[in-house]
């Protein structure tokens, strides 16, 4: 249900309007109107955007560097803020909030700085150890691949080496560099090359020693990467270097999580403080930079906004007690404005529907004063879902899954509202899985000796009635095929149907008469198609009702042809279209039974050979079995969305430009 | 033999339903996903409704294997 909203306008006199902004957004009811483009469309310009006080502005640029540096902390230190309570952090933020901001500044700048101190000496060591570790990762596969050469080099005391690392894709210029450094030693020169990996490329170019120092002019101007190693490990003997390294390698980690434990320490002691610095600053910050969205003139200010219409009175009474006759609210009523499009939208549901409410995260919320779908959608959702599904075995896994999720991340919106949807839907598969019969795919109807071999086929044999009746049960998918085909157009021409409704509700309300007559006459066309094609699958379908049928659906296309156009009548034939796409409720359906099946018969004909037989068939039901419980949780979740959003809320739906976002502090909570 | 045939016929039918809609369905699907690919990249919020994007031509696929269904029941209707 879309809540109903107020909009107010507050004008006050100036030198209460700080005052009045802290009110606001403590109350943290009233979303702001940015009244910029309404003051620039005015022709007086007596009515300017509110200027925050030059003071204040200094403390913005003050706050927003601490803000940097909380947040450079945060990050450094990593708190893990879902451990924190957050009554610790309100307790906090309390005792860092001031209405006055200098006061606040000084407070936070404090409890920075003892931070700085205390973490000052861990921070600086880990990130020197990180650096280092990289640095030497880095040199140990080169050293390691110059190693047995150096080595060699070394015991010829006239030789000199120079190591090079060069990119895998200029591995070529070794050969040039071979010919010019041939030349520069008179032909006492050697290159020999090995990949350290998919990127470099180690070099060691041996030479006589009394050419050093031209070889290393001759390599400065080339601009090619040659290793030097750390100044204590250069002048060591290669074979001890690399030692020396590798055991550096070794032992860094350690000391790094030795850095870590001591940092944990003080980061428990430290993060709260530190969430409720950041808070604070940021709904100071956010204070500030509303202020321009305000309007002001010499002697007033205005500030416009919308509001639940149940917190008028709370806000009314808020700024009264405050301010008395100092400041006016006043409601202005949205539809002589014209401004239901730029209402803000929040909604308000039952405890069931607010977990379905997930579809806004893939869509914009609906329009205000239009019909809210949360509701159907969380009725129809589950169904379709458990309609594909269908099946006892894995309906089970899902809804113990599903609410093992929905508890265990009870404070997490998503993956508790994702929980829950599958909870509700994994109930719905297992309805319809007792209604097909099916527990893993066909097991029931094997234990149960429901199926018997006509022609070398399975067919079932029915508890009630048989595959000629409506009425019958179980209501096997692969036999029953036609009647849930036809059982699928109708839950289409339902589901359709009544977004239709909620279309020309919402027309009704806009009082927009073409908009009722395109969404009635489509209405007409989607019922007088069910009735004419009725008597394909019913026999004692009446006759007449086909002509009736015909004549309802032309008259259906004329009647949307004048509410909306072509586009209409072009709509009313999609409408059609659109019925058949509900087939996939049978075909996601049907695949996911067949490969249930599949997974049965293969896994019982590798049973067959004793043990290892067994051990292997369990080992093939398990994988096919999973594998179909993995596609059969994505691909009927996919496709009942679809049909959501698509195929019915197609019919209806219309966004809305903005969500209800309330100017109010954190209280400690972001 | 006749009858064999017949069959046979009908499996080719069923086959080709399905399998001309399940390339057409990969065609449009390999089109909309990577224009979608493209377009998370730059709006990382749009991966919901991209999935909801790439899962419109799977119409045709299931309509093709409907109708492939419905072909293999004429075995039975024989």
């Amino acid at each position: 249900m879309i809540v109903k909203m107020a909009k107010v306008e507050i004008l006050g006199l100036k030198d209460v309007a700080l005052d009045a902004i802290d009110v606001i957004h403590e109350l943290g009811t009233l979303h702001i109107e940015d009244l910029t483009e309404r003051i620039g469309k005015m022709e007086s310009k007596r009515v300017t955007r509110m200027e925050i006080d030059p003071r204040f502005g200094e403390h913005e640029s003050t706050l927003n560097n601490l803000r940097a540096k909380v947040g450079d902390m945060i990050r450094e230190l990593g708190p893990n803020v879902e451990e924190l309570s957050s009554q610790d952090i309100q307790r906090e933020y309390r005792a860092v909030w001031s209405d006055d901001i200098e006061t606040m500044i000084s407070r936070i700048n404090k409890s920075i700085q003892q931070i700085e101190k205390d973490t000052r000496e861990p921070v600086e060591k880990k990130s020197d150890l990180m650096v280092e570790l990289s640095r030497l990762e880095k040199y140990a596969p080169i050293m390691g691949k110059v190693q047995p050469l150096a080595e060699r080099v070394a015991r010829m005391e006239d030789m000199a080496s120079i190591a090079l690392i060069i990119e895998r894709k200029y591995k070529a210029i070794l050969n040039y560099l071979n010919e010019e450094i041939s030349k520069i030693t008179d032909g006492q020169c050697e290159i020999v090359a090995s990949d350290v990996d998919d990127e470099s490329t180690a070099a060691l170019i041996v030479f006589n020693r009394r050419y050093l120092k031209q070889v290393h002019d001759f390599l400065a101007v080339q601009d090619v990467n040659q290793v030097r190693l750390p100044s204590d490990l250069a002048r060591k003997p290669i074979d001890e270097a690399v030692a020396e390294v590798r055991a550096r390698i070794a032992k860094i980690p350690s000391e790094l999580d030795d850095i870590e434990r001591k940092l944990s320490k003080v980061t428990g002691k430290y993060s709260v403080q530190l969430i409720a610095s950041r808070n604070a600053i940021h709904d100071r910050l956010e204070a500030m930079e509303a202020v321009p969205k305000f309007g002001q003139t010499d002697q007033v200010f205005i500030i416009s906004g919308w509001l639940p219409e149940s917190e008028v009175e709370p806000m009314e009474k808020a700024l009264g007690d405050k301010f008395g006759s100092k400041i006016i609210l006043t409601v202005v009523d949205v539809r002589e404005e014209q401004d239901e499009e730029d209402t803000p939208v929040a909604l308000k549901n039952n405890t069931f529907s607010r977990y379905f409410e997930i579809i806004y995260m893939l869509q914009k919320y609906p329009r205000y004063g239009t019909v809210d779908p949360t509701l159907m959608f969380a009725i129809f959702f589950p169904i379709f879902f458990g309609l594909m599904v269908g099946d006892v075995g894995y309906g089970l896994i899902i809804m113990v899954g599903g609410y093992i999720v929905h508890k265990k991340y009870a404070n997490k919106p998503f993956p508790s509202m994702i929980g829950f949807i599958m909870t509700v839907g994994g109930a719905w598969a297992i309805l319809f899985g007792v209604l097909y019969f099916e527990f893993f795919g066909d097991w029931p109807l094997r234990w149960m000796n429901r199926l018997v071999t006509v022609n070398g086929s399975d067919e079932v044999k029915y508890y009630i009635g048989s595959n000629k009746t409506i009425v019958r049960y179980p209501l096997d998918r692969l036999e029953g095929f036609t009647l849930f085909f036809a059982i699928t157009i109708v839950i289409g021409l339902i589901h359709i149907g009544i977004g239709l409704v909620m279309g020309i509700i919402n027309g009704a309300r806009e009082h927009n008469r073409k908009h009722v007559m395109e969404k009635g006459g489509l209405l007409m066309v989607l019922l007088g198609f069910v009735i004419a094609i009725a008597r394909f699958g019913l026999g004692w379908w009446p006759k007449p009702l086909v002509a009736v049928g015909i004549l309802m659906a032309v008259a259906g296309v004329v009647i949307s042809g004048i509410g909306g156009g072509m586009g209409g009548v072009i709509e009313s034939l999609v409408g059609i279209g659109n019925i058949f796409s509900y087939a996939r409720l049978i075909a996601i359906g049907l695949a996911s039974v067949i490969m249930a099946n599949v997974a049965n018969s293969l896994s019982r004909q590798v049973a067959g050979g004793g043990w290892i037989g067994i051990i292997v068939g369990v080992l093939v039901f398990v994988f096919f079995h999973g594998l179909n419980l993995v596609i059969g949780v994505f691909s009927p979740s996919i496709h009942a969305l679809r049909l959501h959003l698509v195929e019915s809320f197609g019919k209806f739906f219309e966004p809305a430009n903005y969500r209800y976002e309330p100017f109010k502090k954190t209280g400690g909570e972001e | 033999m006749a009858s064999a045939v017949k069959i046979g016929l009908i499996a080719i039918s069923a086959a080709l339903a399905i399998g001309l809609s399940a390339l057409a369905t990969g065609l449009a699907q390999s089109r909309i996903g990577a224009a979608m690919a493209g377009a998370i990249a730059e709006r990382p919020e749009l991966v919901g409704i991209s999935i909801i994007l790439v899962a419109i031509p799977e119409t045709m696929v299931i309509l093709g294997l409907v109708i492939a269904f419905m072909i293999t029941t004429l075995k039975s209707a024989k």
